[in-house]
């Protein structure tokens, strides 16, 4: 079978091709959008699956290479030297994902040599930089050797073996400091970790942790081009890895739980919560699975322990990261993060890319040692010195398939985009219901104290008030259950009676004295319309209608081309302005008004489109946006005026005290019923 | 020079946010939007600095509160936060990478990130000190339109003096405390108070250890592990390496042997 025939590997392509257009669609996005639209990132968890994944799983999935290195040229335990390359391939790729990862993550990545030449010792952030930067080299380095030998340049590849032991142990010193520097890094992160991830041995639990992930990746790594390149694999001298694996993980269990006795803190395991259910998933895939997998005598001879343990011991390892990386951040405020779904994507795409990164040169140099199963499987590079086309040939196969799968990736992802990045971007659509008519009243306890506010209930008649109760709103905009408690009576009152209505309520839909905020401000934060097309149809006698206002059959039927409202609308319109419930700055004859000035006849037809652009004339703003300009405004008017001693009516907590608007009702006898105290605080 | 500080006294605030707007307006912070990211309207955020949290009864200002030793310039890799002479933490986005690490290790959680934002920024009060250096003001913005001075600027030594002789002069009123005086080494923000502050981000596992001293401990052994584990690996091999050609030497038949074998017996050995 060659690789043309080779169905499994053509299909592999195609999928990793297609996984790597979704990353790039959403990359993209991320460099547009910023890392707000694009992650689920927030002010209290403010690092991800870029940093846990990417980076703390690119360096840890790499640790393969420096423990096969260190195993073969150093301890020259000879039958494992057949994995030394392809070892030492995936840890360059791991750590190219690294910093392919922190081009995505950083918020401004243009600054990120700046780390390189800015001296901070006290930074773990700066030694781990330095260390992928110098590890990085090694084992390019390291990994020429393979380049010199494919291409035939045999004096190179002289020079290489003399150095080649320096830049072993460089490497193996290297990857010692930042495999557990990466722990280090969280070391500073004392107050945000929970305390079953957080401990002052990190940088030991993240060094013994890299050890076992790296090799059981070699392993991982081994069986899958094993299977897709039909080749026989490492198997013999896999069993032996898996075993020295499983030395490691006895001791990382070890030291992890010890850690936890001595920190008093094993309790927390038994709580039950989120976190120990976490914790103990983590400790299963990582240390368990694979331990009782590698080792049950009864499964000693057959392979596919092997690669389920290493499998899951792998995905437990990176959860662990992805833990430490973000996932068991404590905010402040109490938000906890799990990545969002684009975040996944370009994780997923960047390994892709690795994956594919690494198939070229498995199938274009000497990688493996053992020939070839299949020789078809590998083209021999060209080595052209006038054309420098070295690397000619088809790689892929198939390539309109590749090609294929990547374009339509790049639509998924954009597609994906639209769905999750706007929404977190712009507040979410948040419904908002109408202000809920209560019966509560300012109850003076003290001259010097704060008031109560008492709440008598739903049912009770404003007849049968007794002294100083009177009717209050409870606005509820976004359904928080958090009301700002609003005395209606007390402000008619004060601004002037019923004279004073259009103050604050500036407009009534037909036959109606009193139209809710919330009809038109229908969402809390988002812009709405108000020119309801589908009541007019209704009104109008349905399809019938159109003509009404679209006479012109041929012209295209939208906002611009329709009927002016005014030419319906004329008398409704006189008798508003006569009434003064209409005002115009313009003081223009009623004939003249557009209506689109203030009713909302806009190009946009998008809602998500209008949420972004409010300040087009009429659309009606977001619920919190019209009621904070409705009081605030008065507030801060009043505010200069008011004596020094008075409440401050300009700030937030003033009408937000946190009244829940759920209240229960109490049972209405009479005035008789225990009032509830709703709030307290200074009111008005 | 001497540590420029912030004293709070809560007793004395009326919760009007004069300090909240005079921050917003000097320092040009913009409006602010309820983004998903923020952890509610009255919490800090890249647009307000600092804020008021009620806790017992009483507003408590937040801000980025000027550790002496701050985790958040220990850090940031490229020093983009530091700390200046007089004590404030400044930032400068010029350099600023965007690692957000400054956010991940200030123990009291104060710093904020413009997420909308293509080119974001890290954002925190800087205590003023760019325009307090240009000779604009002469005190932070916050404490000058405090009407009750409840929040006042000056020598942090003096400050805790002031707190102290407060305390003596009204003990039944006070807790005998003062929040930053050695909570993670000491901060430049100083809090005095009639309620317990554990709910304004003064948690009572603080402890009065520096951030960075934990990782600067290990960052110290940083050669000493490279070279030790660059030498302990020469010398394994070294020795691997000799014992085999020795073995080389003494005979034919080890020479010959199967390599195979021969690591067998150095894995049993060591
Ligand atoms: S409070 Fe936080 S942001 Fe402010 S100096 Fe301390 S560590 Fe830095
Ligand atoms: S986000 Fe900027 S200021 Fe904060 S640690 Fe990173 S580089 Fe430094
Ligand atoms: S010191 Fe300056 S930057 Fe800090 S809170 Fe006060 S006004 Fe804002």
């Amino acid at each position: 079978m060659n690789e043309a025939n080779n169905t499994r590997l053509i299909v592999t392509k195609a999928v990793l091709w297609f996984l790597i257009g979704i990353a790039a669609a959403v990359a993209v996005a991320r460099y547009l959008r910023g890392l707000g639209a694009t992650t689920a990132l927030t002010d209290g968890t403010p690092w991800g699956l870029w940093i846990g994944f990417d980076v703390l799983s690119g360096v840890a999935l790499a640790a393969g290479g420096f423990v096969i290195a260190a195993t073969v040229h150093i301890f020259h335990l000879d039958r494992y030297h057949g994995l030394v390359r392809p070892a030492v391939l995936t840890a360059f790729l791991g750590y190219l994902a690294v910093a392919l990862g922190l081009l995505v993550d950083l918020g401004r990545p243009w600054n990120i040599w700046r780390m390189i030449v800015f001296w901070q010792p006290d930074s773990p952030l700066f030694e781990v930089g330095w260390c992928v930067m110098l590890y990085l080299t090694v084992l390019a380095l390291e990994f020429v050797p393979v380049l010199f030998e494919g291409l035939k340049w045999e004096r190179a590849l002289r020079v290489m073996r003399r150095v080649s032991l320096v830049l072993v142990i460089a490497g193996i010193g290297l990857s010692t400091l930042h495999q557990s520097s990466l722990g280090t890094l969280f070391l500073l992160a004392k107050d945000r970790l929970h305390p079953l991830w957080y401990s002052p041995i990190l940088p030991l639990l993240f060094f013994v942790s890299a050890i076992g992930l790296g090799l059981m990746m070699v392993a991982v790594e081994s069986s899958t081009t094993a299977w897709l390149y039909h080749r026989h694999g490492e198997w013999p001298v896999l069993r032996g890895l898996v075993r020295a694996a499983s030395v490691v993980l006895l001791l990382y269990l070890a030291v992890r739980l010890t850690d936890l006795g001595l920190r008093h803190q094993l309790h927390l395991l038994v709580q039950p919560s989120w976190y120990s259910v976490l914790f103990a998933l983590e400790l299963a895939m990582s240390v368990v699975i694979p331990l009782v997998l590698f080792n049950l005598p009864s499964l000693s001879d057959k392979h596919w322990p092997v690669v389920v343990g290493a499998f899951t011991g792998v995905a437990g390892f990176v959860l662990h990261r992805a833990d430490v990386g973000g996932i068991v951040h404590l905010a402040a405020g109490g938000e906890t993060y799990l990545p969002a779904l684009t975040e996944i994507l370009v994780s997923v795409g960047l390994v892709s890319g690795m994956a594919l990164i690494f198939l070229f040169f498995v199938e274009r140099f000497p990688v493996w040692e053992e020939a070839p199963a299949n020789p078809d499987h590998f083209t021999p590079p060209i080595s052209d010195p006038l054309t420098h086309n070295y690397f000619g040939g088809v790689w892929f196969g198939r390539a309109h398939l590749a090609a294929a799968g990547w374009v339509i990736g790049i639509v998924v992802g954009m597609v994906v985009l639209e769905t999750t990045t706007t929404g977190g971007k712009y507040p979410p659509a948040v419904p908002t219901r109408s202000a809920r008519t209560v019966a509560a009243v300012r109850l003076v306890v003290d001259e010097s104290m704060p008031a109560s506010l008492l709440f008598l209930g739903n049912e009770i008649a404003p007849a049968q008030f007794p002294e100083g109760f009177t009717t209050a709103l409870l606005i509820d905009g976004d359904r928080a259950g958090r009301a700002v408690l609003f005395d209606h009576t007390a402000h008619r009152d004060r601004l002037g009676g019923e004279a004073s209505c259009n103050l604050c309520h500036h407009r009534n839909l037909r036959f109606e004295r009193g139209t809710p905020c919330a009809t038109c401000h229908a969402d809390m934060y988002r812009c709405t319309d108000t020119f309801i097309h589908d009541d007019h149809i209704t009104a109008l006698g349905n399809n019938a209608s159109c003509g009404r206002c679209h006479p012109a059959t041929e012209a295209v039927k939208n906002r611009a081309s329709a009927t002016p409202c005014v030419e319906c609308h004329r008398a409704e319109i006189s008798q508003a302005f006569a009434e003064g419930r209409h005002q115009c700055s313009t003081d223009a004859a009623v004939g003249d008004i557009a209506c689109s000035g203030c009713h909302g006849v806009s190009a946009a037809s998008d809602p998500e489109e209008r949420a972004d652009r409010s300040e087009i004339a009429g659309i009606a703003p977001g619920y919190r946006l019209a009621m904070h300009q409705l009081c605030v405004e008065c507030h801060c008017a009043h505010e200069s005026k008011k004596a020094i001693e008075e409440p401050v009516m300009t700030r937030c907590g003033f009408c937000h005290r946190g009244v829940e608007s759920e209240i229960e009702v109490v049972p209405d006898d009479g005035i008789g019923g225990r009032p509830v105290v709703v709030a307290e605080g200074f009111f008005q | 020079m001497t540590t420029m500080a912030i004293l709070t006294d809560v007793t004395r605030c009326i919760g009007c946010e004069e300090c909240v707007s005079a921050c917003r307006r000097t320092n040009d912070t913009g409006s602010d939007a309820p983004y998903r990211w923020q952890g509610g309207v009255n919490d800090l955020s890249s647009t307000r600095w600092t804020t008021l949290v009620e806790t017992g009864n009483r507003n408590v200002r937040l801000h980025c509160r000027h550790c002496l030793d701050p985790a958040c310039a220990a850090a940031c890799p490229v020093g983009a936060l530091s700390r200046t002479e007089a004590g404030a933490v400044a930032y400068n986005p010029v350099i600023c990478m965007g690692c957000r690490y400054c956010m991940v290790a200030c123990p009291f959680a104060m710093t904020r990130y413009e997420w909308e934002s293509a080119t974001p920024r890290v954002r925190k009060c800087i205590l003023c000190y760019d325009k307090i250096k240009a000779g604009e003001l002469s005190q932070p913005a916050c404490t000058a339109a405090c009407p009750t001075e409840a929040t006042i600027f000056g020598d942090r030594e003096a400050l805790l003096a002031e707190a102290r002789s407060r305390i003596a002069a009204a003990p039944q009123r006070y807790i005998d405390h003062i929040w930053g005086e050695h909570e993670v080494g000491g901060t430049s923000v100083l809090t005095i108070s009639d309620v317990d502050l554990t709910d304004a981000r003064w948690p009572d596992d603080l402890g009065t250890g520096s951030r960075p001293e934990l990782a600067r401990k290990v960052l110290h052994t940083v050669p000493y592990t490279f070279f030790g584990v660059a030498g302990l690996m020469y010398g394994v091999h070294w020795t691997l390496e000799r014992r085999r050609q020795v073995a080389a030497a003494e005979g034919p038949t080890a020479a010959t042997a199967d390599p195979g074998d021969e690591v067998q017996r150095n894995e049993e050995e060591s």
